[in-house]
């Protein structure tokens, strides 16, 4: 007789008649209830308070308890009222007026007006407003171009901005703008980000730490009363816990599916969505010193790196190959007319040879991972090899987010030839102004890590930055992109489809090209 | 050494462990050599192929890699990381607790202090911090993974030298005016190294595992290099749907850690001096019987009758015939002394009656015990412990180790009763009182409460007789109950039990090795040797008229009651190893008297009315002495 | 015994000390700070200057020490930057979560561990104890992050017998069976590597007191095999299992960090792998400070413990 086979026979024993005991709950438990959607979240938000946070995870949760003065238009990146009717921009761009929509309350009942898009700014911007203290507001940059917000009648509201800046509306639209209740920000001091109060689709309800944010419908939303009588969003950090509750009927939407995992959701009961969206995922090239100073070497290892087996092998197809620094989905910004450098590991060689780069070894900089980063350790493993391929020695670092973060972020100068980055955005502006310009080497406080330069991308971003004219602005993105693509300060290598996948019980759910989740729409059986 | 790998190969799981162990590192240096693929190169249009597939016996990884490959290159690299790691913490976990053991005080205080400090912290979240600080790579995750060990080797090796420290040889060597450092490196450091050795081989499997939950939480190796840990890290993503990237290295490190496990189980044991003398086992229940020659008759000769007794310990391959053919009797109310020197086969003889000698190594391989003339040996368990205490009881030596030593003896003595027939709660202190107040213990209701390290040792030998008279058992075997005692407590003990036998008719046989006590308390006497009876007789006839040239010697060492100061005589020599016994007298080769003829052919034991002898030149004529 | 307690509970304080000492230092010395944690993308040296003044920390490091262990000896550990609520809230939360996992792991470790322990070893070289001895090797063999994982793929992924991760279920009650549902395997996959760990030592410490003579004392009083094992030999075991215990504790507690990531449990030590991550300063601090103090607490109370199971030692 022997123990452990007796204590695991018990145990299972155990285990199967606790199943059974619980087997009523356990099922009962696996099938959620109609009318809640549950969906499975990547991390515990930080706070529910817009302009506190940074995180898009904690955007899908906000972008439904909230609204702001302007939003995105349905699938698209391109801005509509919202909270404003209507809005007339001066002239010279600096001042916009904004018509508020009337009868509009906050879910704790206070009325939304001038005042309150007022108490929202200057509590962002001003040091000195009462409830300053309720920060820190790391997103307050957005928006540092306001000078001034007045009040001009309890339905109007003016902006007056230091210099003309383009992307202000796409900045009202994206989350740190949204709008939050004044009364409740008085009386929750700085823990109004566990007890916020906004106009949008949903209201709070209740956040379980570490477990579940809850919110329900608002039935007197302006835009109509939503579908879902409530949904559940559950913080789950480990994707293969968070797949492994999607196929054990747990949770009915999960967004950031991993690669590897779609398959296992080809089924008849599972949807898969995809949605492109402002993001790029590329490897900054260290052009100030080393091989890369080299615009042919550079261009080299655009040609070496098989972008095409990337996104469909390693990211199974949920990412698309850049083309140069905009992303497609900026539809109004993006030349459609830029084809992505070829696979060509043959040409990659010529142009080696032609720049006497043969050999030449390189450190290259991965994450772990982080925001936007799609499987960064396979994706820097497999780009080691194309380029080892064609003739560069490679040696990879790692560093865990932040630390990598504060490493690329200063410059790469001494440290690296290459490092892996990626950005998302609302505006098209946002990247090529903070990481291309000459004006934004890490020395001048901006992020282009690898010291790229060139006069005219300088002036035709600033000069698209002040345009408020928005067919202007395209014209002068497009031509800073294809010269960009042919200076190749980055290595371009591909645009992120988000996705995610929902239960058969859920129904008109659609993705945003801006990675928000709205749900007001959706219906669960 | 040959002992050591020999011992090594007994363990037969020890050594399943060390041919895995051998296999694996053999296969981690031919690695290089081996027609593989390039572990690094990458195939993303073929990955995921599953093991057994075309060009790829493992099958490919999340990028195309060549999964055997990469397993071998692995577990070179994790093989050597655990190696290392495990070096580095146990030398400098082993210097710490060395200097920290050896000059105790101060020192011993604020390094214990700082190991504690270390312990507390949780040592993933040590680890996590060291290899942030650090920065990511399997050089840091080795130095955090050696670092968050370093203080349980420490606390380890400093008990052993706390213990060492305080050794004759330490003192000897400061006295003789070493210098600290001198003798930490030839006194201590020589004697702590086998533990250090064991506390190593246990740990690199620990190690291995450890790097690969750095790997998991994604501080590793730098990718493209594969060590096991983060083979697992990189496969966990595809865990649901491609789950062999993740077993084939997770079975490696299953199979390393394993056979790590296995061997070190097998190398602690293996330097471990106690295996040698079979001192590991465990003691069954009761001896085990195995009887070759057929049961001998029973005669009725008394109460209880043990007929040609043979007991065996079978230690690694050699026999040693410990009791040899022994034959005894004790009739109700009689006292039989038996006698002899350590190693003579006494006790055994006792131990052997209820099936207690320990077994393994022991073995009854003869004879036959009688009670009441039923025999015993080779009875069923339940029958043997039925009688244990109640019919047949036993006294044991040195009752500091003989009592438990958590229960206060008050419990000790109603588990005795207990054993054997209900008894209620309030019944049962009384009557442990009474037991304690029986044999003669002051204050017994404050002193039924205490534990035996409260007590003197007479006191606990008190207890010891008291518990062996709990049931009234009708044959009391007292295996040397005074001999750890001093002299006077020994004569109140003697007398005691003296009295105990009177007044409630009880046989005893009394185990000693000192005439003294046989000549105040024994009605007859045997003396054994080797295994064997050589003189048995009435106690008074042998005191006067000794036969054997050995019970002649065995008096003469013992200074005689009342005899005022006589000169001790040691008997030169040592008794014979019983594996080995020469042939005729075992005693030959000790004997001044012995001639040609004691060395040849079997000495039997001649009987001649009461008195017995197993010599053929005995002191004085064996008809002149029984007369 | 009261005294005793008292003087282990005043030498636990320079102990505390030192970790608070500690894990200020590592904590200082990881590269990376709150603020580019929380600035992601947008951490740029402008940004990451100014929300580290909001921070409050420009401060010199000695300075922040002190004002950090002035403030928790107030009892006030801080706010956590990155869940934006005061740390001792989340801590006790979460160490609610913690305990409730750590310590049924513990207790079933300790339950099967001893137990498997003391029948290998009553029957040393036996098949059982050799089926033991493999199955408990095999246990503290496997990863217990992938033993989990397997656990949840074939449990609650396939036969769907337990849920998948959590401590409660999100919609229905929060009742003890809902609970046990939720424990079962993270508390198993927890325990799997300490039970073999357990059960090995008490193999060891359990032939090492049956062959003392007091086991053989109680043989021959006649007292059941049955008592021989479970009463005599293995309390005498107990005193040096205890301390055992003891260690293992602070191994469950760290092995949770796994089991908490691959569950989805709401416990202390992936907040704190987690914080450590972003960079959560106080959070980890206060969070280790306060596991800490735990586990030294703990330890005493095993101390006491086994000097009231052990007479001899004096107190």
């Amino acid at each position: 007789m022997s123990l452990v086979s007796f204590s695991r026979r018990g145990v299972l024993a155990a285990g199967t008649t606790l199943a059974l005991m619980l087997g009523a709950a356990s099922l009962a438990q696996a099938q959620t209830p109609p009318g809640v959607l549950i969906v499975g979240q990547i991390a515990e938000p930080k706070s529910l308070d817009p302009a506190a946070v940074t995180a898009v995870n904690d955007f899908r949760i906000l972008m439904n308890v909230y609204d702001g003065l302007v939003r995105y238009k349905d699938g698209t990146l391109e801005v509509e009222p919202a909270l404003a009717t209507d809005w007339t921009i001066s002239e010279d761009g600096t001042e916009y007026t904004f018509t508020l929509r009337d009868g509009v309350s906050f879910h704790d009942g206070s009325a939304f007006d001038a005042e309150a898009v007022k108490f929202n700014f200057d509590r962002m911007l001003d040091e000195s407003h009462p409830f300053h203290d309720t920060g820190p507001f790391p997103l307050a940059f957005f928006f540092s171009a306001v000078e001034n917000v007045e009040v001009v009648d309890p339905l109007t509201v003016k902006f007056t901005l230091n210099a003309p800046y383009a992307p202000f509306l796409s900045n009202l639209a994206y989350p740190t703008g949204l709008i939050v209740s004044p009364a409740a920000v008085e009386a929750g001091g700085a823990d109004f980000g566990r007890n916020p109060s906004g106009t949008g689709p949903f209201k709070f309800g209740e956040w379980r730490s570490n477990e579940a944010v809850v919110i329900e419908a608002n039935p007197d939303y302006w835009d109509g009363a939503p579908e879902l009588q409530a949904v559940v969003f559950r913080p789950i950090t480990d994707a293969n816990t968070r797949t492994a509750e999607m196929l054990a009927g747990g949770i009915d939407l999960m967004v950031e599916v991993p690669p590897v995992a779609l398959s296992e959701f080809q089924g008849e009961q599972y949807s898969v969505f995809e949605q492109a969206g402002p993001h790029v995922w590329f490897l900054i090239l260290n052009a100030k010193e080393g091989p890369f100073a080299d615009k042919l070497v550079r261009q080299a290892a655009n040609y070496a790196i098989n972008k095409e087996a990337l996104v469909n092998n390693v990211l199974e197809g949920t990412a698309e190959v850049a083309a140069g620094p905009t992303p497609p989905a900026f539809a109004w910004a993006y030349n459609p007319d830029l084809e992505p450098y070829p696979y060509d590991p043959e040409k990659a060689k010529e142009l080696l040879a032609e720049a006497g780069a043969e050999g030449a070894s390189l450190t290259f900089y991965v994450t772990e991972g982080g925001s936007g980063m799609l499987d960064p350790i396979a994706m820097g493993t497999a780009m080691q090899a194309d380029l080892e391929a064609v003739g560069f020695d490679v040696t990879i670092e790692t560093y865990e987010w932040n630390t990598f973060l504060g490493e690329v972020n200063p410059g790469l100068e001494g440290k690296a030839d290459m490092a892996e980055m990626a950005w998302m955005t609302n505006d098209p502006d946002t990247l090529p102004f903070l990481a291309l310009r000459t004006d934004a080497w890490p020395d001048k406080g901006g992020f282009n890590s690898g010291y790229y330069s060139n006069p005219k991308v300088d002036e035709l971003l600033e000069a698209a930055r002040v345009a408020t004219d928005q067919e202007e602005r395209a014209k002068l993105y497009k031509e800073m992109q294809v010269i960009v693509q042919e200076d190749a300060p980055w290595v371009f290598v591909a645009n992120w489809k988000q996705n995610a996948v929902t239960s058969d019980r859920v129904e008109n759910f659609s993705l945003q090209p801006s990675f928000f989740l709205l749900l007001d729409d959706v219906v669960k059986n | 050494m040959t002992g050591f790998l020999k011992l090594l190969a007994r363990n037969r799981l020890a050594l399943a462990g060390a041919i895995v162990m051998a296999l694996v590192i053999l296969l981690a240096l031919v690695t290089p050599i081996l027609p593989l693929a390039d572990p690094d190169v990458t195939d993303t249009a073929n990955r995921f192929r599953l093991p057994f597939s075309e060009g790829a016996l493992l099958g490919t990884d999340h990028l195309g890699r060549d999964m055997l490959s990469r397993l071998l290159w692995g577990t070179r690299l994790s093989l050597a990381v655990g190696f290392a790691a495990a070096i580095v913490a146990a030398t400098i976990g082993a210097a710490i607790g060395i200097i920290s053991g050896y000059y105790g005080g101060r020192v011993d205080n604020v390094i214990m202090r700082g190991v504690d400090m270390l312990m507390a912290f949780p040592y993933i979240l040590l680890a996590l911090a060291i290899v942030a600080a650090l920065g990511p790579g399997l050089l840091n995750a080795l130095i955090a993974v050696a670092a968050v060990n370093v203080p349980f080797f420490a606390r380890n090796i400093r008990g052993i030298t706390v213990g060492l420290a305080h050794k004759e040889f330490v003192d000897a060597a400061r006295l003789a005016g070493l210098t600290n450092a001198r003798i930490i490196l030839t006194e201590i450091l020589p004697n702590v190294i086998p533990v250090i050795v064991i506390a190593m081989s246990t740990t690199i499997g620990w190690m291995i595992l450890e790097t690969a939950g750095l790997s998991f939480l994604g501080l590793g190796s730098q990718p493209p290099q594969a060590d096991l840990g983060s083979m697992l890290g990189e496969a966990r993503s595809a865990l649901i749907t491609n789950p062999h990237t993740s077993v084939v290295p997770g079975v490696m490190i299953l199979i390393i850690v394993m056979s790590i496990n296995l061997l070190g189980d097998g190398v602690r044991d293996a330097l471990d001096p106690r295996l040698k003398s079979g001192a590991l086992s465990r003691p069954m229940a009761a001896t085990r019987v195995d009887r070759r020659a057929p049961v001998p008759e029973a005669i009725g000769a008394g109460l209880l009758e043990v007929q040609n007794l043979q007991t065996e310990f079978h230690v690694r391959g050699r026999n040693y015939r410990a009791v040899g053919g022994v034959s005894l009797h004790v009739k109700p109310g009689e006292c039989l002394g038996i006698i002899g020197e350590s190693g003579s086969g006494k006790s055994v003889t006792a131990l052997s009656v209820m099936g207690l000698v320990a077994s393994p190594p022991g073995v009854i391989a003869g004879g036959a015990v009688r009670y009441d003339g039923k025999d015993l040996i080779g009875a069923p368990y339940r029958r043997l412990r039925e009688m244990r205490g109640r019919n047949v009881a036993y006294i044991f030596q040195d009752p500091l180790a003989t009592l438990h030593p958590l229960y206060r003896v008050g419990d000790q003595l109603i588990e005795a009763i207990r054993a054997h027939r209900p008894i209620g709660k309030q019944e049962d202190r009384t009557k442990a009182i009474e037991l304690l107040k029986a044999v003669r213990i002051p204050n017994p209701e404050k002193r039924v409460s205490d534990y035996p390290h409260e007590m003197s040792g007479g006191m606990r030998q008190r207890v010891g007789i008291a518990m062996a008279l709990a049931n009234d058992p009708d044959i009391i075997i007292a295996d040397e109950p005074t001999t750890a005692l001093d002299v006077t407590v020994q004569a109140q003990i003697l007398s005691l039990l003296d009295d105990l036998r009177r007044s409630r008719g009880l046989a005893i046989v009394f185990i000693t090795h000192d005439f003294g006590v046989v000549a105040q308390l024994c009605d007859r006497v045997a003396v054994m040797y080797a295994g064997r009876i050589v003189e048995e007789g009435p106690t008074r006839g042998m005191l006067e008229t000794p036969l054997h040239p050995y019970t002649a010697r065995l008096m003469a060492c013992v200074p005689e009651l009342g005899g005022g100061k006589r000169r001790l005589e040691a008997i030169p020599g040592l008794p014979p190893v019983v594996d080995r016994l020469p042939e005729g007298c075992a005693f030959a080769d000790r004997c001044t008297k012995a001639r040609e003829d004691c060395r040849v052919g079997e000495i039997h034991l001649e009987r001649e009315g009461a008195r017995a002898v197993r010599c053929i030149h005995p002191e004085t004529p064996l008809r002149e002495a029984a007369e | 015994m009261g005294s005793y307690i008292v003087k282990r509970l005043l030498s636990a304080i320079p102990v505390l000390l030192g970790i608070t000492v500690i894990v200020f230092l590592i904590m200082a010395m990881i590269p990376g700070d709150p603020a580019t944690a929380i600035l992601g993308s947008y951490a740029t040296p402008d940004n990451v200057e100014k929300l580290n003044r909001d921070l409050g920390l420009d401060k010199p490091l000695v300075q922040q020490y002190f004002i950090w262990l002035g403030n928790m000896l107030t009892g006030d550990f801080g706010t956590s930057f990155a869940l934006n609520r005061p740390v001792i809230d989340e801590v006790l939360e979460r160490f609610n979560g913690t305990l409730v996992l750590a310590g049924t792991a513990f207790v079933l470790c300790s339950i099967f561990g001893v137990i498997a322990g003391v029948v290998s070893a009553a029957n040393q070289y036996g098949s059982g104890d050799k089926i033991i001895t493999f199955a408990v090797l095999l246990g503290i063999s496997i990863p217990s992050f992938f033993l989990g994982m397997m656990m949840i793929l074939f449990f609650a992924v396939n036969l769907r017998w337990f849920p998948v991760s959590g401590m409660w279920p999100i919609y229905g009650a929060r009742d003890l069976s809902a609970l046990i549902s939720h424990l079962t395997l993270p508390a198993i996959a927890l325990a799997v590597v300490a039970t073999g760990v357990i059960a090995r030592l008490s193999r060891s410490a359990m032939l090492e007191v049956l062959r003392q003579d007091f086991i053989r004392t109680a043989r021959a009083k006649g007292v059941h095999e049955r008592g021989v094992i479970w009463r005599h030999a293995l309390k005498a075991a107990m005193v040096s299992i205890i301390p055992v215990l003891g260690i293992q504790a602070g191994f469950v507690l760290s092995g949770a960090v796994y089991i908490e990531i691959v569950f989805q449990w709401p416990g202390v030590g992936r907040m704190l792998v987690d914080a450590i991550l972003k960079r959560d300063i106080l959070l980890v601090q206060g969070g280790v400070v306060f596991v800490a103090a735990c586990y030294v607490l703990f330890n005493i109370a095993v101390d006491v413990a086994q000097s009231l199971l052990d007479p001899r030692i004096k107190t």
